[in-house]
């Protein structure tokens, strides 16, 4: 009985575990089922086929606010969702932490932040954030036609909060999905994310 | 009122030399010279002091996972030189989720700079410094421009000469004749330090100041082993390919100073 207890324990630490990390280059992408900002269901699976991106969002971050503040992340989201990206920006942070908006006034700040993604989907309960093993906003995520990962990491490699650096920072993003895109390997597929910490329940 | 006057009309008797904090965000930051004049082909150092509040953090050379570091660039007169800035040795801690290594309350940054022999008159130095400040529920940078004018002239200790004195003893030195070798085997580096006897290693606490190349939450502790030593530490999962070059500082334990170790792949 004992030994059960224990088995049990030892292969729960085990699922644990090998949950951490599900978003490795070239695993298959966890599936999810969210709900966007207007309350509409979104899920991986309805995806199949198309090139997704996953795209980690704290407007209160000075990271992110970077990249929106300079209309960088804009410019990508239109840019690729132009090239039939499904482009889906994730607010995982908890209720009460800094950042998080309710759907309604994410809606809102998106809009003003000039968000041009095709989803914007409230991850509250972080689930959706920790089965990708999501650290930092902003974090962005590539998965490929197939449904396998193809890029986790940084959006560029300039790990600072000013806008002054993107313009001659390499472009993580823009490489792996133009990578994707023309149905090649990424090169740089797995990169040290920065930004401020995903706000998760504590 | 008439305090307040009196408070106004004192401002012009405080010595131009006094470098006043630029508060920014979470954060003070100011200008610190360890002398009251220069001399030309001298060097002398320029110390950035950053204050930050109760409650948060700013950021190492190697700021772990999801900070910054401080960035400071000089504005130098004509033909001054200012060397890499040297930090002081960090605390490790997480903020929410994410290891990292840095600074809470005062840290003091330092960097010499040297005037040309052809360098004459009065001088301003100006640093522009961007910092991070961090804690479990947010993020928020700061920066400022900071100056210090510097007549030439004998050199006098000034006003900041025992802070910046006091700052050295906490900037690793190299040490000397002491040399750290990586070794690489799976996701574990190994790191062998084969150091003369006057170092001992035992409970000295060491941080990796190369960022992505050991796991910044693993700790690192050496164990003698004959006559080096040696600890095991998980290689960072970001590490691209075989590490090329780390270095590592070592403090407190049986250590006199803070030093540090540095390793290259060879070619």
């Amino acid at each position: 009985m004992k030994q059960n207890t224990f088995l049990g324990a030892v292969i729960g630490a085990m699922i644990c575990s090998a949950t951490a990390w599900a978003a490795e280059p070239g695993d298959a992408a966890p599936a999810f089922t969210v709900k966007n900002v207007k309350g509409e269901e979104v899920t991986l699976a309805k995806q199949k086929g198309k090139v997704v991106v996953l795209e980690w969002v704290n407007y209160e971050c000075p990271f992110v606010k970077k990249h929106y503040g300079s209309g960088n992340l804009p410019k990508l989201q239109e840019k690729y969702t132009g090239k039939d990206v499904v482009w889906i920006t994730v607010a995982s942070g908890a209720e009460g932490e800094q950042g998080y908006l309710p759907a309604g006034e994410l809606a809102a700040r998106s809009e003003k932040e000039g968000n041009k993604a095709s989803e914007i989907v409230l991850d509250t309960d972080g689930k959706v954030g920790k089965a990708y093993g999501a650290k930092t906003t902003p974090q962005l995520i590539v998965i490929d036609k197939e449904g396998k990962v193809a890029y986790n990491g940084a959006i560029d490699s300039k790990a600072t909060t000013e806008a002054a650096d993107i313009a001659s920072a390499d472009s993580y993003i823009s490489a792996a999905l133009d990578s994707v895109l023309a149905g090649k390997t990424v090169d740089k597929a797995k990169t040290q994310p920065y930004g401020c910490g995903v706000k998760y329940a504590k | 009122m008439k305090f307040s006057i009196l408070m106004a009309a004192g401002i012009p008797l405080v010595s131009p030399l006094m470098a006043a904090g630029v508060k920014s965000g979470h954060a003070e930051a100011e200008l610190l010279v360890n002398t009251a004049g220069y001399k030309p082909g001298q060097p002398l150092t320029l110390g950035i002091q950053l204050k930050v509040e109760q409650g948060w953090h700013s950021y190492w050379v190697n700021p772990g996972v999801g900070g910054m570091p401080l960035k400071v660039t000089w504005t130098l007169p004509e033909g001054w030189q200012a060397e890499e800035l040297r930090q002081p040795i960090p605390k490790r801690f997480m903020t929410g989720d994410l290891p990292g290594f840095g600074y809470e309350g005062t840290a003091l940054f330092l960097a010499n700079v040297t005037p040309p022999a052809s360098a004459q008159g009065e001088v301003e130095l100006k640093a522009k410094v961007s910092w991070l400040t961090c804690n479990d529920s947010a993020c928020v940078p700061g920066d400022a421009e900071l100056s210090v004018k510097l007549p030439v002239g004998e050199g006098k200790p000034g006003g900041d000469v025992a802070a910046i004195f006091q700052a050295e003893k906490k900037v690793p030195v190299k040490m000397e004749g002491a040399e750290l070798i990586v070794e690489e085997a799976g996701d574990t580096l190994t790191l062998r330090v084969i150091a003369p006897n006057t170092f001992n290693l035992q409970g000295s606490t060491v941080f990796p100041a190369t960022p992505e190349v050991v796991d910044p939450a693993a700790p690192i502790v050496f164990k003698r082993a004959k006559t080096e030593w040696i600890a095991t530490v998980k290689k960072n999962e970001y590490a691209e390919g075989s590490p090329a070059l780390l270095d590592i500082v070592l403090f407190g334990g049986m250590l006199e100073k803070p030093y540090i170790v540095s390793w290259q792949a060879k070619k």
